[in-house]
C-alpha cells in the first residue's frame, strides 16, 4: 500500500506543482489548526473538505476514532486529529471541517480538524526537516514549513491513515 | 505499512492463468456431464433413453481426456480414457444402460470432482477409488462380448450393415426394437445449397423422430444436384411427417415392416422390406431393406458412389465417425424432450464468460469512485448555473450530468446482476446426491425441482450446497418412509421431495418439502430428554413450534445408531449456523404422517440483510434477524445475579443477560425519558445453540439494509459486522451477534464480573492504539 500511496501522491503532485520564480518546484499545502496550533498537509492527499456530518460513535474503537459517517453512500472512518496528536478534545465544532483522504485501495478516511485556514505554496527552501523541532519526533511529523512569516507543522499523513 | 498493493488482476503468471482456465473449464465440463447423466437417469426410470445425451457425455469425457493430457493430470486422463471407452460401448449399444452402469457413471463424476480438488491441493488424490472404479468398468465392459449385436436375430441386410456405421446400426436396431416406424425421405438438393437445404429438412423432420442416416441415392436430375435419402425412425404417422415437410420438395415413404407380430420366433423376427420401390430411383444402400422371405433386392453397396458424389457432402465425415464422434449433425437424434434443454445448454456455453468475482468487486469500486466524480460535477453545475452569462452552458451541463447519473446507476445495477447466478447450479448437484442417497437408503424418491432459474448472489450459492445436502439427507433418511410402510398408509410407493425456489422481495426462498412421515413431537421431546438437551420439566413448557426447533440444537438426533447417512447429531444445528452466516433463516414445519417442510429464507445478495433496529442509550444499532430468536419485554424482577453475571429465566431455561450500554460503556446523554420508556426489552440472540439476552431501551422495527464493511481502522473492533445508512445520513452499526455471544459467554467461564473485564480489555486496546 505504501508504494501505491506514494505513486499516487507523485502523480498528483505532478499537477499540484508549480514553478516558483527561481525555477525550483513548489508544493501546495493546506493549513489547518488544532488547539490553536498551525498545521499543514500536502493538498495532493486531500480529495474533499466537508462540513461535519452526523458521525456514529463506534464503541470500543481506538480513542482517536470519532466514528463512522456516510459520504454519498460510502462509509468513512473519521479520525479526531486532535486526539491523534494528543491535544485536548474539541469543545465547539462549528468551524470544524473533515478532510477526506485516500488511504489506499478502497478506503477513504476522514480527518477532523478545528478549522481550515488557507493554501500555501512551499518551495523546497521553505521546508525544514522535523529534526529542527528537536530529538525524536513522531513519524507523522514530516517537517516544518515557513510561509508568509508563519510556521506550519507539516503532517505526514501516511502513518496516520495507514494501518496503525 | 508495507502491504501488497492489492487489486484483483495483478501478477498472475501465464501458467497460473492457464491452470485456472483448466480448472474452470474442466469443472464446467464435469457439470455438463453430470447434467447429461441426470437426464439419462430420469429417462431410464421410465424405460427410455436419449442417444444424444449419451453422445454428449461421450464428447464431454473426450474433451476432458484431451484437457487433462494437456495439463499433466494423469489420473484424470486415465479415468477419462476408460470412461470414454465405456461410453463408446454404451452409445454403440454394446452394453446396456443399466442402473449399475449409471451408478458407475455418477461415481466418475464424483471422482472427477475429487481429482480436480486434489490437483488444486484441496485434498488427497482419490487413487484407490479411481482404481476400484476402473476395475468395475472392466467388469461391465468385460461382458460386452455377450452384448455384441447378433445381426442374425434382426435379419438386417448385410449390404446395408456394410454402409451404416456401427452407431447408426445400433440406433436403427434400437428404434426397431422400440416399435417405431421407419420412413424414407427422398429429396433433391442443389449442390450449391445442399448444406442449408439439408439442415432445413432435418430440422423440420427432427421434432418428429430420430434421423438414422442419410445417403445419396446416386440418381439425380442433373450434375449440379444430388438426391439424398434420409432414413428416419418415428412414432408419428406418415401424414404428420408429410405436413412437417410440406413445401420442401421431398417424397416420403414408409418402410414397411413384414411379419409384424407374426412368425412367432420370439418376437425377434422383425423384418422390413421396402415398399416396392419404383425402379430406377432406389438409392443403393439408401433403404434399409431387411428381407426375410425375399432375397435382398438392394443394389450394390452405395459406399463408393456415396463418397465420390459427396466429396463435401455430409457423408464425408463417415469414415472417422466410428472412432470419434457421431459425425455429421445428421446423426443426431431428435430424442424427445431432451432436445430443448440441449439447445439451451449449448447456447449458454457459447455465450458465457467466466469472471473472477474480485474483478467485479473492482468494477464496483470504480463505480464508487465515479459517484464521487458525479458529486464534484454537481457542484460545478451549481456554480455555473449561478452565472447568468452561462445559462445555456449550465443547461447543457446539467443534462449531461443527468445522463451520466442515470448510466452510473444502470452500471451499478448491471454489475450487481452479473454477480447473480441461477440456483440451478447447486440444485443439479443435489439431484445427483438425492439419487445416490436414495439408492443407499433403498428408498425410491422422486425429486421435483422448480425455480432453479431463481438467481442469487454467487457467493451465497457457493455456501449453499452443504446445508442443502444435509437437509436432503434428512428428508430421505428421516422423512421418506420405506416403500412397504408407504403402501401400508396408502401413500404412493415412490416418495416425493419438492425443491422449490422463488424470489420474494429482497429475499430468495428455498423450500424442501417431503411427503414422508413428518416429525412426531413426542419422539423429538423424548430424544431431546435422552440426549440431555432438555429436562422433562422444560419439555412441558415448549410450544409446538419450539419442539420442532429442537432439531436445531447441537447434538440432537432421534437415531439410536449412527449410520453413514445421518443420525450423527451434527446436521441441522450446523445447517442453521451456516445459513445464518449468509444472513438467512431456517424454518421448519411438519405434520405427522403428511410430511415436513423446511424453508430457507436468504437475502438475494450478501450485501442486503434483514435486521432489527434497536436503541440503547440514544445509540442505534442493528441486529441481524438471522441471529434473533425472539424479543420480549424485560422483566426486572426476574433478574438474578449468578457469579457476578445477570441472568433471567426464559421458558424454564437460564438466560444470561448482557446490558449493551455497559458492554459498550455508553453514556446516556439525556436523563429525560420518553413516556412509557421505563419499559425495556430483551432481544434473545443465539449462535451455535448458545443464547444471550441483550437488554435494550427500544425496538425500532425491522428493516432490510445494505450492509457495508467497516474501514480497516475499526474492522478489528469486536462485535460489529459492519454498518449501514439508516436514512437522513445517519449510520447505524450492525451488531455481530455470534461474536458478541462468544465474547460474553467466554467471559462467563473466566472471571467474575466479566462485563467489567471486557470493558477493561476494550480500554486497554483503545489506549494501546492511541499510544501508537
Amino acid at each position: 500500500m505504501a508504494t501505491q500511496l506514494t505513486r499516487r501522491r507523485y502523480e498528483s503532485l505532478g499537477r499540484a506543482q508549480g514553478r516558483a520564480g527561481d525555477g525550483s518546484t513548489r508544493v501546495e499545502f493546506l493549513e489547518f489548526t488544532l488547539a490553536g496550533e498551525a498545521y499543514a498537509v500536502e493538498i495532493a492527499w486531500i480529495t474533499e473538505i466537508l462540513k461535519p456530518l452526523p458521525i456514529t460513535h463506534v464503541p470500543r474503537a481506538a480513542a482517536d476514532i470519532l466514528g463512522v459517517m456516510s459520504v454519498r453512500g460510502r462509509l468513512v472512518t473519521v479520525l479526531d486529529l486532535r486526539r491523534r496528536l494528543h491535544h485536548p478534545p474539541l469543545e465547539d465544532d462549528t468551524r470544524a471541517r473533515i478532510l477526506l483522504v485516500h488511504a489506499g485501495e478502497d478506503e477513504v478516511i476522514g480527518l477532523r480538524v478545528d478549522e481550515v485556514v488557507q493554501v500555501h505554496r512551499l518551495a523546497d527552501a521553505d521546508i525544514e526537516p522535523a529534526a529542527v523541532l528537536g530529538g525524536d519526533q513522531p513519524a507523522h511529523i514530516g517537517g516544518v514549513g515557513r510561509s508568509q512569516g508563519r510556521v506550519l507543522v507539516l503532517i505526514d499523513i501516511r502513518p496516520i491513515v495507514g494501518a496503525s | 505499512m508495507a502491504e501488497p498493493g492489492g487489486g484483483g488482476g495483478r501478477g498472475d503468471s501465464a501458467g497460473d492463468k492457464a491452470r485456472e482456465e483448466f480448472f474452470s473449464e474442466a469443472q464446467e465440463i464435469v457439470d455438463g456431464l453430470s447434467r447429461d447423466l441426470l437426464a439419462l437417469d430420469q429417462l431410464s426410470k421410465s424405460g427410455g433413453s436419449d442417444p444424444e445425451l449419451v453422445n454428449d457425455a461421450f464428447r464431454a469425457v473426450h474433451t476432458l481426456k484431451g484437457l487433462s493430457g494437456l495439463f499433466g493430470a494423469a489420473m484424470m486422463a486415465g479415468l477419462s480414457h476408460e470412461l470414454e471407452d465405456l461410453l463408446d460401448d454404451l452409445r454403440l449399444g454394446r452394453i446396456e444402460m443399466t442402473a449399475a452402469v449409471l451408478d458407475l457413471l455418477f461415481k466418475s463424476v464424483d471422482l472427477y470432482g475429487r481429482i480436480l480438488a486434489s490437483v488444486k491441493g484441496d485434498g488427497p488424490e482419490p487413487a484407490a477409488e479411481v482404481k476400484a472404479l476402473l476395475v468395475a468398468f472392466g467388469q461391465v465392459t468385460g461382458g460386452r462380448g455377450g452384448g455384441t449385436p447378433n445381426q442374425g436375430a434382426y435379419d438386417l441386410d448385410p449390404n446395408l450393415l456394410g454402409v451404416l456405421t456401427e452407431y447408426e446400426e445400433h440406433r436403427l436396431r434400437t428404434n426397431i426394437q422400440a416399435g417405431l416406424s421407419l420412413y424414407r425421405i427422398r429429396a433433391q438438393f442443389s449442390l450449391a445449397s445442399i448444406d442449408s437445404a439439408l439442415e432445413e429438412v432435418k430440422s423440420r423432420a427432427k421434432p418428429h423422430g430420430e434421423i438414422i442416416t442419410y445417403l445419396p441415392t446416386g440418381s439425380a436430375g442433373d450434375i449440379d444436384s444430388i438426391e439424398l435419402e434420409i432414413l428416419i425412425a418415428s412414432k408419428v404417422a406418415i401424414e404428420v411427417l408429410r405436413t412437417a415437410l410440406v413445401g420442401q420438395n421431398v417424397r416420403i415413404d414408409e418402410v414397411e415392416r413384414a411379419n409384424r407380430g407374426a412368425g412367432g420366433d420370439g418376437g425377434h423376427g422383425t423384418s422390413l422390406i421396402p415398399p416396392s420401390p419404383p425402379p430406377g430411383t432406389v438409392g443403393p444402400g439408401g433403404i434399409p431393406s431387411f428381407p426375410s422371405q425375399h432375397p435382398p433386392s438392394l443394389a450394390p453397396p452405395a459406399a463408393d458412389t456415396g463418397r465420390d458424389l459427396a466429396g463435401d457432402a455430409p457423408r464425408a465425415a463417415r469414415g472417422a465417425s466410428n472412432s470419434m464422434m457421431p459425425g455429421p449433425p445428421g446423426a443426431a437424434g431428435g430424442g424427445g424432450g431432451g432436445g430443448n434443454n440441449r439447445e439451451l445448454s449449448l447456447r449458454s456455453v457459447s455465450q458465457t464468460v467466466r469472471v473472477d468475482i474480485r474483478k467485479l468487486d473492482h468494477l464496483m469500486n470504480i463505480v464508487g469512485e465515479l459517484s464521487i466524480v458525479r458529486g464534484g460535477m454537481t457542484r460545478i453545475v451549481e456554480k455555473v448555473r449561478q452565472r447568468s452569462d452561462l445559462r445555456q452552458l449550465a443547461g447543457e451541463l446539467h443534462r449531461l450530468q443527468r445522463t451520466f447519473e442515470r448510466h452510473l446507476v444502470q452500471m451499478q445495477n448491471g454489475i450487481l446482476e452479473v454477480r447473480m447466478v441461477p440456483l440451478g447450479q447447486v440444485f443439479e448437484k443435489l439431484a445427483r446426491i438425492v439419487r445416490q442417497i436414495s439408492r443407499e437408503a433403498d428408498k425410491e424418491v422422486n425429486l421435483v425441482i422448480t425455480g432453479s432459474e431463481t438467481e442469487i448472489d454467487k457467493l451465497i450459492v457457493e455456501e449453499l450446497s452443504d446445508p442443502l445436502m444435509h437437509m436432503m439427507r434428512n428428508a430421505i433418511d428421516h422423512g421418506i418412509e420405506l416403500k412397504d410402510d408407504r403402501l401400508r398408509v396408502g401413500k404412493p410407493p415412490v416418495g416425493t421431495i419438492a425443491l422449490n425456489a422463488f424470489q420474494k422481495g429482497n429475499h430468495v426462498l428455498i423450500e424442501i418439502e417431503d411427503d414422508g412421515a413428518g416429525m412426531d413431537p413426542n419422539v423429538l421431546i423424548a430424544s431431546a430428554i435422552r440426549k440431555g438437551i432438555l429436562t422433562p420439566e422444560e419439555a412441558a413448557e415448549l410450544s409446538s413450534r419450539e419442539v420442532l426447533g429442537l432439531v436445531f440444537r447441537p447434538g440432537f438426533t432421534t437415531r439410536e445408531h449412527v449410520n453413514n447417512l445421518s443420525g450423527r447429531g451434527v446436521g441441522m444445528d450446523v445447517v442453521k449456523t451456516n445459513i445464518g452466516k449468509l444472513g438467512g433463516i431456517v424454518d421448519i414445519s411438519s405434520e405427522v404422517g403428511i410430511g415436513t417442510k423446511v424453508t430457507i429464507t436468504l437475502p438475494i445478495t450478501l450485501a442486503i440483510i434483514s435486521v432489527l433496529v434497536l436503541e440503547v442509550a440514544d445509540e442505534t444499532y442493528c441486529m441481524p434477524l438471522a441471529s434473533i430468536e425472539e424479543a420480549v419485554v424485560f422483566d426486572d424482577s426476574q433478574v438474578r445475579v449468578v457469579e457476578g453475571r445477570e441472568v433471567t429465566t426464559q421458558r424454564g431455561a437460564t438466560l444470561p443477560l448482557c446490558r449493551l450500554e455497559k458492554l459498550f460503556s455508553l453514556q446516556r446523554r439525556s436523563r429525560v425519558r420518553a413516556p412509557g420508556s421505563g419499559k425495556k426489552f430483551v432481544v434473545i440472540a443465539s449462535s451455535g445453540g448458545r443464547r444471550v439476552g441483550f437488554v435494550v431501551d427500544r425496538l425500532v422495527g425491522q428493516q432490510d439494509i445494505v450492509i457495508k464493511a467497516l474501514g480497516r481502522k475499526i474492522q478489528e473492533v469486536k462485535g460489529f459486522a459492519g454498518a449501514t445508512e439508516l436514512g437522513d445520513q445517519r449510520v447505524g452499526l450492525v451488531l455481530d451477534a455470534p461474536a458478541l455471544i462468544e465474547e460474553i459467554l467466554q467471559g462467563a467461564s473466566g472471571t467474575i464480573g466479566s462485563e467489567g473485564g471486557h470493558l477493561l480489555a476494550g480500554t486497554l486496546k483503545s489506549s494501546g492504539q492511541a499510544a501508537n
